[in-house]
């Protein structure tokens, strides 16, 4: 089960017009627990409105600051990046799992290595952390770094990066591209895309000669990227990810219980799965929800069908159900209507329930 | 890592269909989620139960070394299974209560019939559902499966959860080192020249069993599978190369 620790806001930069920078202080005793890896990310959770939200930042200190730090762009419309960019002070609490990822790969201080990076905006942040981290660690090393960014004012840790280069002279290689903004060299204007990379493995960054790459930044250039990496004769063990963990996209909804009352022995369970939805009579007592739709040749997700896998999680939208035990849900996940479907019971007359949500 | 811009964002579908990777539990929505966690316990059942019927053999190979050959395998198999289980705890399970929630070590009755289906209440391959007799059997049965789980593990490798795909990529090389010590320990077996009828007796045993493992030609789970890139090849295409190598290794050792 998830297990969340309080840290302390020590400090927030503003660092462009919708991005701060934020550091954090576990406790002494959580200080273990904290000891990330380069790459790796924070989930914070904070309730709005009643509603627990949980989002994830990447970690943009190396392992040798000594501080644990995070990025929080302003998202629109989002609650939690607002709330982070407008109201977060110093001295706040913020609540935090401990780092998670694999967004790296093990250094080895004897080898030298040529890493090249890809980041879209705020994907720079976890880009930071490797790149500080390996030049520090892996002396033989070198990196080069292609950043996309709408405008030069929107660009995170510009000075930072530059900081960088001077300290690494050599070693550390950072090209700028700027989407709404014409520079000297055309090639530096616009999307990172596979034209874009095709041109700059040409002349700027010679791709033989990188050992590994990681990418991270909105999707359709992830894609682009990565596809023009493996053109360029990269391995998919050659090139590493790091998806933006993007709001949930699923609707809200309000789990409502049912007025009908739970009079009947038997319930009328609407099921929807891959988009089609079934109905189906089933009895209240004896079967589980999973079992009525697995009857009902639906291809419905279980596996250990004990409560413990959590493979089988659907959304109730309407009606009551009982769980008979619960291993792998969290309170919040189960007041957003989510229950295990194998250990679920119908107690209302008519319930809705979604595998797609 | 920060949430995205809606506008540079694009449908997490598309994104998957083109190859796209997700890298957290925050990334994959609910039908995605579902399909990996249940491909997960496919495989952290399957590694279990054949950790499990392997560990009975053990005291029954032959020498020293195939003992510790068996050993490694069981050893490696329950750490295979550790790597995946801790990912699907950081989609929610309960890994402690996960590894023991099954009686792994149960087997049906040698002449039972289970096709492809799943038997009883884990995941496991149905081929790992069925009794070792003895340690030529064993034997046998590592070689058949030790190909077809190269072959899945080496398809699995490339798939779109990428903390996933990067830990079938690390054990891959020593599962298949799994199938070549039983091919090393058959071809032993076979300097008897009294184990050959036991030995062909026992291949017609196990080969319909694991051809079976990869699955119904036409699957509309495959399909589901493939629209999220958590898998690539079909089952029958997956199968058809299984069925080569495996003859082509008997055809080496004259079982053929």
């Amino acid at each position: 089960m998830a297990r969340f620790f309080p840290l302390e806001v020590t400090e927030i930069r503003r660092e462009t017009r919708d991005a701060v920078v934020v550091t954090l202080a576990p406790r002494d005793e959580d200080r273990q627990a904290f000891d990330f890896t380069q790459g790796q990310y924070l989930t914070f959770r904070r309730s709005f409105d009643g509603e627990e939200l949980r989002r994830s930042y990447s970690i943009c200190t190396g392992k040798d600051e000594g501080l644990l730090r995070v990025g929080i762009k302003r998202v629109d419309g989002g609650a939690f990046s607002t709330w982070a960019n407008e109201e977060l002070k110093a001295g706040d609490a913020l609540e935090a799992m401990a780092p998670m990822g694999a967004f790296h790969v093990p250094l080895q201080p004897e080898v030298s290595r040529h890493y090249l990076a890809f980041a879209g905006g705020s994907g720079i942040t976890p880009v930071l952390s490797l790149i500080k981290t390996t030049l520090a660690r892996e002396p033989g090393s070198r990196f080069t770094l292609i950043y996309g960014n709408r405008s030069i004012n929107s660009i995170m840790f510009r000075e930072e990066l530059e900081d960088i280069k001077n300290t690494h002279l050599g070693r550390f290689n950072v090209v700028h591209v700027l989407e709404s903004e014409a520079q000297e060299i055309d090639l530096f204007s616009g999307r990172i895309d596979a034209e874009k990379c095709a041109r700059l493995f040409k002349g700027w960054v010679n791709i033989d000669a990188v050992d590994m790459a990681f990418i991270c930044g909105p999707e359709p250039m992830m894609l682009a990227i990565a596809a023009s990496l493996r053109e360029h004769g990269l391995r998919d063990d050659q090139i590493k990810f790091e998806l933006f963990a993007s709001a949930p996209r699923r609707a809200k909804h309000v789990v409502k219980t049912a007025a009908d009352g739970a009079k009947a022995e038997t319930c009328k369970a609407t099921i929807t799965l891959d988009g089609s939805t079934r109905i189906i009579e089933m009895a209240k007592k004896g079967e589980t929800l999973l079992e009525a739709a697995l009857a009902a040749s639906l291809d419905a997700p279980f596996a250990c069908k004990a409560g413990v896998c959590s493979t089988c999680r659907a959304m109730v939208l309407e009606g009551e159900v009982e769980m008979e035990t619960n291993h792998a849900l969290e309170d919040y996940e189960v007041r957003q209507g989510y229950v295990l479907t194998c250990q679920c019971h119908p107690l209302s007359d008519h319930v809705v329930v979604t595998y797609d949500q | 890592m920060t949430s995205s811009d809606p506008q540079e964002s694009m449908p997490l579908e598309d994104y998957l269909a083109q190859g796209g990777k997700l890298t957290t539990p925050e990334n994959a929505p609910p039908r995605y989620r579902g399909e990996l966690l249940r491909l997960m316990a496919t495989f952290v059942d399957s590694e279990l139960a054949g950790a499990a019927g392997f560990a009975d053999i053990v005291n029954q190979g032959p020498g020293i070394k195939e003992r510790i050959a068996a050993s490694r395998i069981v050893l490696e198999k329950l750490d295979h299974a550790e790597r995946v289980l801790a990912v699907m705890g950081e989609f929610g399970a309960d890994i402690s209560r996960y590894a023991n929630h099954h009686p792994w070590t149960a087997r049906v009755a040698r002449d039972s019939d289970l096709g492809a289906a799943r038997h009883g209440s884990d995941m496991r391959l149905a081929v790992l559902h069925y009794p070792l007799q003895d340690w030529l059997d064993a034997v046998v049965m590592n070689v058949l499966m030790g190909r077809a789980v190269t072959l899945q593990l080496d398809e699995l490798s490339s798939l779109s959860y990428q903390p996933l795909g990067d830990i079938f990529r690390t054990i891959l090389p020593r599962e298949r080192r799994h199938m070549e010590l039983g091919e090393e320990g058959l071809r032993k077996l076979l300097q008897d020249k009294a184990n050959k009828p036991p030995i062909t007796a026992s291949i017609a045993y196990w080969r319909p069993r694991v051809a079976a493992s990869f699955g119904a030609a036409a699957s509309q789970h495959f399909d589901t599978q493939k629209k999220f890139g958590l898998r690539h090849t079909g089952n029958a295409e997956l199968a058809a190369e299984w069925a080569r190598q495996v003859d082509s290794f008997l055809g080496d050792i004259g079982l053929r």
